[in-house]
């Protein structure tokens, strides 16, 4: 019990981390989902691509693992370019993927993604070898402030550096979707695809902008479990997508603030269960809560209950 | 359908020609390597069969398929191995394994099935994770699986005192078994049970709303791909001598949707092809081994953009070209309704039984009290009627009265929040669907929902699923049941599409249902429901989208139907002609409450349906109007 009160605390900061990274990928699959009624196959990849980017990003600024400048803007740099990267794959794949299958039956529009999943990992696979690369984060965080202590708990400053980036991402897309014209039409589209065409709304130009954002924010999400984990290898994104589908099922498809919640509740919920079962099981976590939110409530905590028209 | 549908003639060269080429393959491939390619790709076809009865008959994403060609292999590699010391004979194992298989896809299935497309594939490929991460674990505390390592040297087969042990023993073996599912593949797809599936695949609550009990078949879809891979698993592991947790991973999976997906979803030809084709074909592209993944991968989007019905697909010189007689010469079609007349018009229609029936005091169906909320907006509210047999009852009011609403209340598609639903005294409120169809309520769709891609003559076929019975026993072994159902489908089909004269029969029995006229289809619904032999039928607004002359001609003949055949009729209708002239009564609702009721002439003029209708008295210059 004893060990139980010092653990739980650290516990929380560390499914807060994940959590919030959970939350990334989450989006990703609910906008996409919520717009055109597809599950996404490929995002965990896109995801798998952004950590590429950021290894690449530091490994160029880098000299014999030193980093050639001011860490802050390397981190920054890693994290932007790595959604640039990813956002881009993601046009690409919309593009060319799931356009041409708009109107085609749902079994295709898997297939495709399913399709795009396989072609993206071994393309990584082909060019950047099956071993795994390791990001060198002691030249970007001195010795000094790798640890932090606040009271029994403490803080990596790569962990409250992962904590901070989410929650900003976050509070921004929240603002967008709420605040802005695009927001607007995005969540018209949402809707209602069909008669937002009709109001003058670009579809296309929507749905390329949901990709760009889901797919941004995927990449953002897989540098920064880089610099958490320290280590990338082609095949991270199937877990991480699985993960990231369960927070957006948890949370309710198709809603953004459902999507946050069931990344944090999901990143919580397996550093909890790291407390009181072995290592070994956490992934399961994630695949028992799947089936049992699929069972008992499917359309997931913050999701609407949608009945077929007749 | 394309390659082996011909006359008997036809058929018999084709099989003799197959026969002949399983018995010499074996013995003129150039090498071992060869032979062994030969085997392998039996294997492949055994199991692009099964995935294609879940995929592709069914249309169910099912991403688990890869684990139960595992299931299948392990068990085999459990009971006919020195692993626990069991040696059960191969003719023993191969059913074991099969049906354990089948009894794992059960389970599955029955928790996963309720839920959408995306969810199941979800589920599955879980299930998959799990299964591998089993098989790389279990061999501690205790060794069950072997872990990495797998489990190897077991018992040769032995059938009867017959060894099989040299590979040409297995070319026969696998391509035995191989063409056992080919066979049993085709059976399914010309049954009761194929057209079940593929009417579920097209639109599953039409479906349902038609008499298939849609979670029977897609559980059934599972448990039949389940025990095919199952059993493909014990010949591959047999084969191949040993099993390990790698032989059944995501990469077999993807291999297996290529080819389902190249050789086209359902079709039993293409996916042979395409398994033929993915088996041979990286053979010759070995030195880019590397880059195999990343190459079916593209298969999958390519194809899927440009052919998704695969690469047989239409082609032409494999389909038959039939003969249109809604095209001239020059290819110019023809309007359906001049040829209609030409051909003499509705004669068969009006070769009816001389008796005329009328409605009678009998209540056959009774509401009561029936309320329906959606979140806060009440559709309908403590509505009450009765209906008496053969009687045509017609629902007239605004739009959003609750008339559909009420009719997917009394179908089942919805459960009402309050009241009772009695059809002949039986409580069926709450009821499924299938079920309320199979007691004898069948509905037609406001907005149409037929099978499109199913024929005309299919359409009207999957209206008898629910009187009929043949279980895949019965269809796979062509037992006497499902030989006499065929015929008697077979028959109705005639007779209930011959009531719409050559609207509907002739060269249209074959013709896809979304290339009919708005009309036909409208007619092609109704002949549907009529197939199920309903006792109380819902049609709701059969003469929408129909021109002046079709509405005449629609009014005629639902009249015709209580009159000459005795259905019991209960009509949404807006056009107030079609319904004065063939109703008994009629109600009037207006934001989910019952207005009026009684003989048209009262309902018509009725103060509040005129109210409902055009407004209230004195608020606009129109009021007043006389219907």
């Amino acid at each position: 019990m004893d060990l139980l009160l010092k653990e739980l605390p650290q516990q929380l900061v560390n499914g807060l981390t994940l959590g919030g990274v959970y939350a990334l990928i989450a989006i990703g699959y609910t906008m996409v989902y919520g717009i055109l009624g597809m599950l996404n196959f490929a995002h965990g990849e896109i995801y798998m691509i952004g950590g590429f980017t950021g290894w690449w990003v530091l490994h160029l600024l880098s000299r014999n693992h030193q980093v050639v400048m001011n860490a802050a803007v390397v981190i920054a740099l890693m994290i932007v370019i790595a959604m640039g990267v990813s956002a881009f794959v993601g046009v690409l794949t919309e593009r060319f993927a799931y356009r041409p299958l708009r109107n085609a039956p749902r079994i295709n529009l898997l297939l495709s993604a399913l399709g795009v999943s396989i072609f993206l990992q071994n393309l990584v696979l082909n060019y950047q070898g099956a071993k795994a690369r390791v990001f060198y984060v002691h030249s970007l965080i001195p010795e000094s402030v790798r640890l932090i202590h606040l009271g029994p708990v403490v803080i990596t400053l790569t962990r409250l550096i992962v904590i901070a980036v989410t929650f900003l991402l976050m509070a921004l897309l929240s603002i967008m979707i709420k605040r802005t014209k695009a927001g607007k039409a995005m969540r018209a589209t949402a809707q209602d695809l069909e008669m937002a065409t009709f109001l003058g709304i670009d579809v296309d130009r929507i749905i390329v902008l949901v990709f760009i954002i889901g797919s941004a924010l995927g990449g953002a999400a897989g540098t920064l479990v880089g610099l958490l984990f320290t280590q990338v290898d082609y095949y991270v994104g199937f877990q991480a997508g699985l993960k990231g589908f369960t927070a957006a099922v948890l949370g309710g498809i198709g809603s953004i603030p459902g999507a946050m919640l069931g990344g944090i509740i999901l990143g919580l919920a397996e550093s909890l269960a790291v407390t009181f079962l072995p290592a070994a099981y956490k992934d399961v976590v994630a695949f028992v809560i799947l089936v049992i939110i699929l069972i008992v409530k499917p359309s997931g905590l913050l999701g609407e209950k949608i009945q077929e028209k007749v | 359908m394309t390659l082996t549908v011909g006359n008997g003639k036809r058929k018999a060269a084709f099989t003799a020609a197959v026969a002949a080429a399983l018995i010499f393959l074996p013995h003129v491939m150039p090498n071992d390597y060869w032979l062994r390619i030969y085997l392998v790709t039996g294997i492949w076809v055994m199991l692009a069969l099964g995935l294609n009865v879940v995929a592709g008959f069914a249309g169910l994403f099912d991403l688990s398929y890869v684990a139960f060609f595992g299931i299948g292999g392990y068990t085999f590699a459990l009971l006919s191995s020195d692993q626990f010391g069991i040696h059960l004979p191969f003719l023993v194992v191969l059913p074991v394994a099969a049906f354990l298989t089948m009894g794992v896809g059960i389970a599955l299935g029955s928790t996963s099935l309720r839920l959408k497309g995306d969810y199941l594939a979800i589920v599955t490929l879980a299930f998959a994770q799990i299964f591998k991460l089993l098989l790389l674990n279990l061999d501690t505390p205790v060794n069950i699986t072997g872990g990495v390592n797998g489990i190897f040297g077991f018992d040769p087969i032995n059938i009867f005192g017959l060894k099989i042990e040299s590979p040409v023993g297995y070319a026969y073996l696998i391509w035995f078994f191989a063409c056992l599912v080919t066979i049993g593949a085709y059976r399914l797809k010309m049954s009761r049970l194929g057209r079940g599936w593929e009417s579920l695949r097209e639109d599953e609550l039409a479906s349902e709303a038609v008499g298939v009990n849609t979670t029977r078949m897609k559980l059934m879809a599972f448990a039949i791909g389940a025990f095919v891979a199952g059993m493909a698993g014990v010949l591959f592991a047999s084969l191949q001598d040993s099993v390990f947790p790698n032989n059944f991973d995501f990469p077999q999976l993807v291999i297996v949707y290529c080819m389902v997906i190249l050789g086209g979803l359902g079709n039993i030809p293409g996916v042979i092809v395409g398994a033929i084709l993915l088996s041979v074909l990286p053979e010759f592209l070995r030195e880019y081994g590397a880059y195999r993944m990343m190459f079916y991968g593209l298969v999958l989007i390519v194809l899927m953009a440009l052919r998704p019905q695969g690469i047989l697909g239409e082609i032409g010189f494999l389909t038959r070209k039939k003969k249109r007689p809604d095209k001239d010469e020059s290819g110019v079609l023809k309007a359906s309704t001049d040829l209609y007349y030409a051909e003499g018009g509705e004669a068969p229609a009006r070769k009816a039984p001389k008796v005329r029936y009328a409605r009678t005091s009998r209540v056959l169906l009774e509401v009561e009290g029936l309320t329906q909320d959606f979140g806060g907006i009440r559709a309908l509210s403590g509505l009450s009627f009765t209906l008496h047999e053969r009687e045509i009852l017609s629902i007239i009011g605004p739009n959003g009265a609750g008339k559909t609403t009420l009719f997917n209340l009394v179908s089942g598609i919805y459960r009402p929040t309050e009241g009772r639903i009695l059809f002949e005294g039986r409580d069926i409120t709450g009821l499924r669907p299938h079920a309320i169809v199979a007691l004898g309520v069948a509905r037609t769709f406001q907005n149409l929902r037929l099978f499109n891609k199913m024929s005309v003559l299919d359409n009207a076929r999957v209206g008898r699923f629910c009187r009929t019975h043949a279980g895949p026993v019965s269809v796979l072994l062509h037992l006497p049941r499902h030989r006499r159902e065929e015929m008697e489908t077979q028959k109705k089909a005639d007779e209930i599409l011959g009531l719409f004269g050559g609207r509907l029969t002739g060269y249209r029995y074959h013709q896809q249902a979304m290339y009919l006229s708005y009309a036909n289809r409208r007619r092609l619904e109704i002949a549907r429901v009529l197939m199920t032999e309903p006792r109380l039928l819902l049609l709701d607004e059969p003469s929408a989208g129909m021109n002046p002359q079709e509405t005449k001609e629609i009014t005629a003949f639902i009249k015709h139907l209580r009159d000459a055949y005795g259905y019991t009729i209960l009509l949404i209708e807006h056009k107030l002609n079609l319904v004065r002239r063939i109703s008994d009564r009629v109600i009037a609702l207006d934001y989910g409450v019952k207005i009026a009721e009684g003989r048209y002439r009262e309902v018509a003029n009725n103060e509040k349906v005129i109210e409902a209708y055009l407004g209230r008295k004195g608020h606009g210059k129109r009021a007043g109007i006389k219907i």
